[in-house]
């Protein structure tokens, strides 16, 4: 790995450790090999949203070229988004593409990333059947961003009645979180939800 | 790329802090309008991908890049540092402006150059004496060295070969020329003077011969067995062809002029010999008293187109 790539993430590692983000319990940072390429964050919900309460665990690889090319993050824990793909963790966020300042820090960007989370863009989605929900019917959104924190990310809200209606999936031998994303794709219908699993 | 942090004595102020590279500013520039400031290296490589301040990402281009102000560049050349050696041995602390300078003779530099003490006499960077081997290194010289020569004595050849192709050339017109003199007055005028600058050339490459015993001297030597032998090493020194048999009658008391002439003469001169310039006869003991050498000299003293004197002994 090139040196400036190291020398950075090392000191930005400390800088994030230093801060009063991790003393709140707010950001989480761990390194995941010796090689300083490969890290794993944790961000908390941020209060007065429906990710409230829950712990998201991203990945971030920091490329050979750091820092004049992003790091490359993506959720680990599944989120219920518009602006990150149910299926991969893929976040669409400007600054870790085109919008990329090498001056960004790890800590920047994931209090971006937190931030984001308070503050959804439905109209440039990663994700488009949440961006969808979101822009159409946003209680719905809400209640199934919270679910899905619940679920994934330990969260403290149960929302009973989604929990019964992926439990009526399983117990018909799908698969659950096959079940929890066909609900949710189409609005908690169980009907169409089931369609749509064993068409 | 800047300054490991690390390296340097108690805390460094954010400000001298590189945001693309986080080390210390080295030789750094700055953004035209917002001021942030970087280091040139890492900068430079930022505007490559990117024409924005990395920090606000304002467009800036690589030409609009400005050296920060004295007041930054103070700050930072007041900063001690430790040597980049340091992992060698280094306990130099240095402010960073005077760290250039010093990195040139830092004598725990691993690629510092050292003579070699064993005796090949080779200078190598610090790091490699250790491996150095004397013959191995020698060898590699030889051979290399080898190849120089080989390549000088093919274009010697070449030369060579050139060489005697003019001599030919040179000759035929030497022979052209003398069939021209006769009947054309110019030529004549030109052809003496390219004989007397032959002769010239001649006198300058042979080496000056000093006399200690002018009583040496023998004035009416044996044809055969001293002049014969002073012939052939005048024309094994390229004596021009057309003054040679001049030079060797001019052996000879007979020849000599008026003041050279009897041992009486001689004797009565014999204090004008000094001001001769002598030209070494070569391998002979001889010398050429030329007469282009000597136009400082009496009339009565000289000869057309020189003396050759040859003596028992005493030629240096």
């Amino acid at each position: 790995m090139a040196n400036i790539a190291a020398k950075r993430i090392k000191r930005e590692f400390k800088e994030v450790m230093k801060s009063e983000e991790v003393a709140d319990g707010t950001l989480k940072l761990e390194l995941v090999n010796n090689s300083w390429t490969e890290l794993k964050g944790q961000i908390a919900g941020p209060s007065e949203t429906p990710y409230e309460g829950g712990k998201f665990i991203l990945e971030i690889k920091v490329p050979e070229t750091y820092p004049f090319n992003p790091p490359k993050i993506r959720f680990l824990t599944r989120i219920w988004h518009p602006n990150v793909s149910s299926v991969t963790g893929a976040i669409c966020l400007d600054i870790l593409k085109d919008q990329w300042a090498a001056a960004l820090t790890l800590r920047t960007v994931l209090l971006s990333i937190q931030a984001l989370l308070s503050a959804a863009e439905p109209n440039d989605p990663q994700d488009a059947v949440v961006a969808k929900q979101y822009r159409e019917n946003i209680e719905l959104f809400h209640l199934t961003a919270q679910h899905w924190t619940n679920v994934y990310a330990g969260g403290p809200n149960v929302i009973l009645d989604f929990v019964q209606k992926v439990q009526m999936l399983t117990d018909m031998g799908v698969d659950e979180n096959q079940a929890r994303v066909a609900l949710s794709t189409f609005d908690w219908e169980l009907e169409r939800a089931t369609e749509q699993l064993f068409s | 790329m800047g300054f490991d942090i690390k390296r340097f004595q108690g805390d460094v102020d954010e400000e001298l802090i590189c945001p693309i590279c986080s080390g210390v500013l080295e030789d750094p520039l700055q953004a035209p309008a917002c001021e942030h400031a970087f280091c040139r290296a890492c900068i430079t490589e930022w505007i490559s991908r990117q024409p924005t301040c990395p920090v606000d990402r304002q467009a800036v281009t690589a030409s609009q890049l400005r050296p920060v102000p004295r007041i930054l560049r103070n700050l930072l050349s007041r900063l001690c540092t430790s040597c980049d050696n340091a992992p060698h041995g280094c306990n130099a602390v240095l402010k960073l402006d005077s760290l250039a300078s010093h990195l040139v003779d830092c004598e725990y530099n691993p690629k510092r150059l050292m003579p070699c003490e064993a005796g090949c006499g080779l200078v190598i960077p610090k790091d490699e004496l250790a491996e150095h081997n004397c013959v191995r290194e020698l060898r590699v010289l030889i051979a290399s060295q080898q190849g120089k020569l080989t390549d000088y004595q093919q274009e010697l050849t070449e030369q060579r070969l050139i060489i005697n192709e003019h001599k030919r050339e040179l000759a035929l017109l030497k022979e052209f020329m003398r069939a021209m003199r006769v009947s054309n007055p110019a030529m004549r005028a030109l052809a003496d003077q390219m004989e007397r600058e032959e002769v010239v050339r001649w006198a300058s490459s042979l080496a000056r011969a000093r006399v200690t015993r002018w009583g040496g001297m023998i004035s009416t030597p044996d044809d055969v067995l001293q002049v014969m032998m002073i012939k052939r090493s005048l024309s094994e020194s390229g004596c021009p062809s057309h003054i040679i048999d001049d030079l060797m009658e001019n052996c000879h008391e007979r020849r000599w002029p008026p003041g050279l002439s009897s041992l009486e003469t001689r004797q009565n001169n014999r204090r004008l010999y000094e001001k001769y310039v002598c030209k070494r006869v070569p391998g002979k003991q001889a010398v050429l008293v030329l007469q282009c050498d000597n136009t400082h000299v009496d009339e009565h003293m000289m000869v057309e187109p020189g003396l050759v004197m040859i003596f028992a002994h005493g030629i240096e």
